[in-house]
């Protein structure tokens, strides 16, 4: 609990200065707000919307000089306010803040802060002397108090976008898209790099956190974020081979620095990827004979061209890494072979290779024509890339709502299906695939059965025949809101397949660990690990992607690789886990949701969204071939001059130093 | 819609700016990065504030109108003491950081900055600081323009107009922090990398001197008191109107040469003959090369698509005519032909052309076009620089009385050669003498209307006559459209025999060295090229194998158009200038890791 000596935060003003500490009663909208790091104490907090001194004797003139010197720091300098306003401003409280401040130097200050603040043209230059127009209006004393130079305060201040905190990777979304405003792509694709090597994948496949933060939803709708990323990655191909050269490496470790990562899927790989960069010597280790993971078998190549997955996982060995194909964990090797062979730590990138069972009276994996989601796109993917002999007729019945299912249903389309169902046992609205992937499944003829569940799975001879359907209705909502779904007693129907695809989910496929890798399950089945280093119950093991988390997207497979990376560093190099002042800040802006609620008082001119050129339905339901068309450059300078760049920034000033982690 | 400006109904449309509806009610708001000419709008220098109340609200907002829509019901306030006092604010914040040597600008008294100063009633500059004004880099290298970032206010005009305009975008944003921040150059330091064509639209655009062309007024004064030099005078087709606008005339050609002769020009000729001269190489050689079945010939006159070409689809180059420009013809010219004739002694000879053009500036130090180590052209004046040679003579054009040309041997021109001006002249010349080169007798009709629509891309089919198959012709103007032609020529998608292109939309009549004007882009093009049609038609010989001093050169002097003489002077190769950029990997991550956001670090 922490107490407020005084503040303004959203207009609204707190002053409980000339109480002592144990009359103030602590303040409840804050959590978190007691120390930044261990034992070191929050003084004040400086942002977009305000400031709050918790320590009333810390020097307020100091804690907004922190602040206006970071904004003059990552002024881009395009408008004028920002540009000029924010150097003279921090010039002008440095100024106060060793004692020459005067009565006409604040009204300088107080006029430039004004200007900044209702004529920039981005949210950095229009947020970032909110606190300091706040303290001018209400804590003016605590300003003009004649002062001797100022000691330095401690402290630490971070920048950040709703975008770039939406993203599990926090990618810097908007200095990518500034650099291709600047008609800098190749800066641009710089940016994405330095969180993960599969920028055209991402460009491709992401879900797209970043898009659902974007504030442009409520003017119109989102900069299509993921587009432009696809946009730089394709058109800086040629870069490619010199951006991801040795010559990234910072330091190469000694040849006994060596790491173990299984699997070479996008968590193995990103995970892989910054360890070379950090100068290790990495193997990836993977069961199958190509790099990709999930990306490679799960995502169908109508979606992501496989030539384009695998040049990104191939960086791999550009940057001087190895790939062991064909060696499969609890099959070919244990971890503690690993650890003899003389690998100093092991990332386990396992994935949810295992199919989940729709639980249901008849069903049995083995009988012909049943298919769990991500074995049937396994097979696709071997039939479509290398050939492999597959057979697909008749109706198919696709189980699931998610993207997987999405794909199963589309693939299936491009095998000659002669009908293709989907079977949804929520509403359209609650399927957690992606919107535009359920327009193009229906596009394509896709037939949507939402609100049923199977309820049998009805079989001859070994062939699946049917599955015996019942429909859901939607319950009451409960305290918490929430909708679910219940089967409608005696509304149970058969309806004929010829191939059912259970898509409902995947799970750790638990003969790749044994009891003797020391490696333990959580109770869902994902491997048990440490939320900041993603250590395992083992030390010197760590885990990540959806082993870890459990089924999830490739860009929090990827986020996890980095944040393994950095695990594994620390463990080898430091010997314990080092704080990060920005995850700390982010865990302070997620702990008091201080990015949210965000609204435009002033109107923004409507631009809408480019539309992705696409392939014709009819064109493409039949072939494999890549339905999302490139963009032009052209179309890419206009859809990144649609970012308003919600940039802010965000201070605390502190009792001691702040340690600094990140290198 | 229905909204209030400063207390007056107005109403509106969709897609309307506070902005656009301010101009069409005549409610004035100051601009300096908005050219709506261009569509650009990109909300950079702040200045156009005003004051907006959303219906049903109490408190007004401060907005810039040129990128804040219009909505029903809102009242916007022009000049509330608020809007004024951050108007001006804003005003003295932009010359914080800007290099105010106003006397030695180029722009000084024609300036948007200048303009916007005197709008708001700046009466101080008390934030100037000399660090900041001198913090940002001045672009000399190239032969033709100089880009001073330090006169900069970040509009961003030359960015879009180099990417939109002409799709070449060789103008980048360079991210140095604040004020650091700049527009530079692609492959700045490499000549040949760097893909800018000195086309010298980005100049036309630009509200400030921050870009200019290379200033050699200097030099041009120093040959004029210079008793051993003799200097020799051209001017291009479009510069007589193009000059003419800013003096209130329609065709300055009479006012031009009595300016020149007051300031001690030896000889003045007109590049028209030059162009005369051209059609008769060019319109030969094309005619070679449809009997031999090459195709297509395309135009070379235009100096940004010659270096368009050499630097982006050099394949293309056998398909460049071989003639030069007739700026170059007529310097090549200058210093053997005339030099004879009228027994001067060459070496003393100087060559100033007075060009639209600011391409040309680099064209003449093309190392083609040199013989024997003397340049065929000494010195490039674009219209601008001799604008300001005038005012540097104290000479004022509207109270000239015009002259006429007296040289009896390269000045005399057809009404051909001056449509060389505008985007279809060079083409329409080539017709009128390449049908008489075919058949010996005259086109019907001089005019050959098919040609004259304003189209960034044009196509005609003429009946040549004499055996030869009818010939499929282009027109292209502005270098998005060239590079379109070009690519479809290669692609397969076109097929022509010949092809002018001209790399400046408009053509040299709207070229990168003509006058500027603020807030606007080629606004003058339709007068300028009505006035060229008007000075051709009204010509008594329309065709150029009609220019008795074309005939007269030939007959004495170069034998026939293509002769090995003609070779010698009046023809060029081209080079193969593209390379690949080559990207350091170091260099890149380098950067990137300065311009991201910092880590939290302790402050000192």
């Amino acid at each position: 609990m922490v107490r407020v000596s005084y503040g303004v935060w959203d207009g609204v003003v707190k002053d409980n200065r000339g109480r002592i500490p144990v009359e103030i009663p602590p303040d409840p909208d804050l959590t978190g707000f007691e120390h930044f790091n261990d034992g070191n104490s929050i003084r004040a907090f400086v942002g977009d919307r305000g400031f709050v001194v918790f320590d009333p004797e810390t020097d307020l003139v100091d804690a907004l000089w922190r602040h206006m010197d970071r904004a003059a720091e990552e002024s881009c300098g395009k408008c004028t306010p920002c540009r000029i306003g924010a150097q003279l401003i921090r010039d002008a409280l440095g100024e106060a803040r060793a004692g020459r401040g005067s009565a006409d130097s604040w009204a300088r200050i107080e006029a430039l802060a004004h200007q900044m603040a209702e004529t920039s043209l981005c949210y950095l230059g229009q947020s970032s002397a909110n606190a300091l127009i706040a303290a001018l209006e209400h804590f003016r004393d605590e300003l003009d108090e004649r002062r001797e130079v100022t000691p330095v305060e401690n402290g630490a201040s971070y920048v950040t976008a709703p975008c770039v905190e939406a993203c599990p990777s926090k990618v810097a979304v908007p200095r990518y898209i500034d650099y291709i405003k600047d008609g800098r792509p190749d800066l641009s694709l710089g940016v994405i790099l330095r969180k993960y090597p599969m920028a055209a994948t991402c460009g491709r496949v992401c879900v797209r956190f970043c898009e659902m933060a974007c504030r442009r939803n409520a003017v119109d709708e989102p900069v299509g974020i993921k587009i432009l990323k696809r946009y730089v990655a394709d058109q800086q191909k040629g870069l490619h081979g010199h951006i991801f050269s040795p010559d990234r490496v910072a330091a190469k470790l000694p040849d006994s620095m060596k790491v173990a990562v299984i699997g070479a899927g996008p968590a193995g790989v990103s995970c892989a990827y910054h360890l070379l960069l950090r100068g290790y010597n990495v193997d990836v280790l993977e069961a199958e004979s190509e790099a990709g993971g999930m990306a490679r078998s799960g995502i169908p190549s109508y979606r992501l061209p496989k030539d384009v997955l695998k040049a990104e996982t191939d960086t791999i060995v550009e940057l001087g890494g190895r790939f062991r194909f064909g060696r499969a964990l609890g099959r070919d090797f244990s971890v503690d072979d690993l650890f003899a062979e003389g690998y100093k730590a092991v990332f386990l990138g396992l994935g949810c290779a295992k199919g989940t069972l729709l639980g249901v009276a008849g069903e049995d994996p083995s009988h012909a024509g049943y298919h769990s989601g991500i074995d049937f796109l396994l097979a696709v993917h071997n039939h479509v890339e290398h050939g492999a002999p597959f057979e697909l007729g008749g109706e198919v019945a696709v189980v699931g709502g998610g993207n997987v299912a999405m794909d199963c249903v589309r693939s299936a389309l491009r095998l000659g299906a002669k009908k293709v169902h989907l079977i949804y046992r929520r509403t359209e609205a609650d399927m957690p695939a992606d919107h535009e992937e359920i327009e193009a499944a229906k596009a394509e003829g896709v037939v949507f059965h939402c609100l049923s569940n199977p309820s049998r799975v009805l079989e001859e001879n070994g062939r699946i025949v049917g599955v015996e359907l019942v429909e859901m209705r939607q319950t009451v909502p409960d305290k918490k809101g929430r909708i679910g779904v219940e089967p409608v007693p005696g509304t149970e129907k058969t309806f004929h397949c010829d191939v059912l695809i259970a898509a409902i989910g995947q799970q750790v496929d638990k003969a790749t660990l044994s009891a003797d890798d020391g490696v333990q399950l959580d109770k869902w089945g994902c491997v048990a690990h440490n939320a900041q280093t993603l250590v395992t119950t083992r030390a010197g093991v760590f885990a990540g992607g959806d082993c870890a988390s459990g089924a999830s997207t490739l860009i929090h497979a990827m986020a996890m690789g980095l944040k393994a990376a950095r695990g594994i560093d620390d463990y080898l190099r430091v010997g314990h886990p080092r704080f990060f002042p920005r995850s700390r800040m982010r865990q302070l802006l997620n702990q008091n949701k201080l990015l949210s609620g965000e609204c435009f008082e002033i109107p923004v001119a409507h631009q809408y969204r480019i539309d992705i050129p696409n392939l014709a339905p009819e064109e493409r339901a039949r072939t494999f071939e890549e339905v999302e068309k490139p963009i032009t450059s052209a179309e890419a300078y206009r859809e990144a001059n649609r970012c308003l760049r919600c940039y802010r920034v965000y201070s605390v000033v502190t009792e001691t130093a702040v340690p600094t982690g990140t290198r | 819609m229905e909204a209030r400006i400063n207390g007056r109904q107005v109403e509106f449309e969709a897609g309307d700016t506070i902005l656009t509806a301010a101009r069409r009610a005549g409610a004035y708001i100051p601009t300096l990065c908005e050219l709506a000419d261009i569509g650009h709008r990109p909300g950079t220098c702040r200045v156009c504030l005003v004051e907006e109340r959303q219906a049903g609200q109490d408190r007004a907002h401060m907005v810039t109108a040129c990128n804040t829509p219009m909505q029903e019901g809102i009242e916007v306030f022009t000049r509330t003491p608020k809007v004024r006092e951050m108007q001006k604010l804003q005003v003295e914040l932009l010359l914080a950081d800007h290099d105010q040597d106003c006397a030695t600008c180029s722009r000084h008294g024609d300036c948007e900055l200048q303009d916007v100063a005197q709008f708001v009633g700046l009466d101080q500059s008390r934030f100037a600081r000399r660090e900041w004004s001198k913090a940002r880099p001045v672009d000399d290298t190239g032969p033709a323009l100089v880009r001073d970032m330090n006169k900069c206010v970040r509009c961003q005009r030359c960015v879009v107009v180099c990417r939109d305009v002409q799709g070449i975008d060789a103008l980048v944003i360079e991210e140095a922090g604040g004020i650091g921040t700049h527009v530079t150059m692609r492959q700045l330091n490499d000549q040949g990398a760097n893909p800018c064509v000195t086309c010298g639209q980005c100049v036309m655009v630009c509200p400030t001197g921050a870009l200019a062309a290379r200033d050699e007024t200097d030099t041009v004064i120093d040959y004029l008191y210079d008793p051993e030099v003799i200097t020799v005078f051209q001017m291009a087709p479009a510069v007589r109107v193009g000059l003419a606008q800013e003096f209130g005339l329609e065709n300055a050609e009479g006012h031009i040469i009595t300016a020149l002769r007051m300031m001690g020009a030896d000889v003045v000729l007109d590049t028209n003959f030059a162009a005369d001269l051209v059609v008769m190489e060019e319109g030969t050689e094309v005619i070679r090369r449809v009997k031999a079945g090459q195709k297509p010939t395309f135009t070379s006159c235009c100096p940004g698509w010659v270096n368009f070409v050499e630097k982006n689809h050099p394949e293309l180059l056998p398909n460049l005519s071989t003639a030069k420009s007739p700026q170059q013809c007529l310097g090549s010219l200058v210093k053997t032909y005339l030099a004879e004739r009228m027994n001067l002694d060459k070496t003393r000879i100087r060559n100033i052309s007075i060009m639209p053009c600011t391409a040309k500036k680099d064209e003449m130090h093309r190392p083609q076009h040199e013989h024997d180590g003397v340049k065929d052209v000494d010195l490039v004046l674009t219209v601008r620089e001799f604008s300001r040679l005038l005012r540097r003579e104290g000479i004022d054009l509207r109270k000239l009385e015009p002259g006429t040309f007296d040289n009896p041997y390269m000045a005399d021109y057809s009404g051909a050669g001056v449509i060389f001006g505008t985007t279809g002249g060079v083409m329409e010349a080539a017709v009128r003498s390449a049908y008489f080169l075919v058949n010996g007798k005259e086109l019907p009709q001089a005019e050959v209307t098919a040609l004259r629509s304003f189209d960034d891309i044009r196509t005609a089919t003429v009946a040549i006559g004499g055996g030869l198959p009818d010939l499929k012709l282009a027109i292209c103007h502005g270098l998005t459209a060239a590079r379109e032609v070009a690519e479809g020529v290669l692609a397969g998608r076109y097929d022509f025999d010949f092809v002018e292109v001209m790399a400046c939309p408009g053509g040299c009549m709207t070229g990168g060295g003509n006058m500027k004007q603020k807030h606007s882009y080629r606004a003058d093009s339709e007068r300028r090229r009505v006035t060229l049609f008007e000075i051709d038609a009204k010509r008594k010989i329309r065709q150029s194998h009609n220019n008795p001093q074309i005939r007269q050169l030939y007959a004495d002097y170069l034998g026939e158009p293509m002769s090995d003489r003609a070779h010698h002077l009046l023809h060029t190769h081209y080079t193969d200038r593209r390379t690949q950029a080559e990207v350091a990997a170091k260099e890149i991550w380098r950067e990137i890791r300065t311009a991201l956001p910092k880590r939290p670090t302790e402050k000192a």
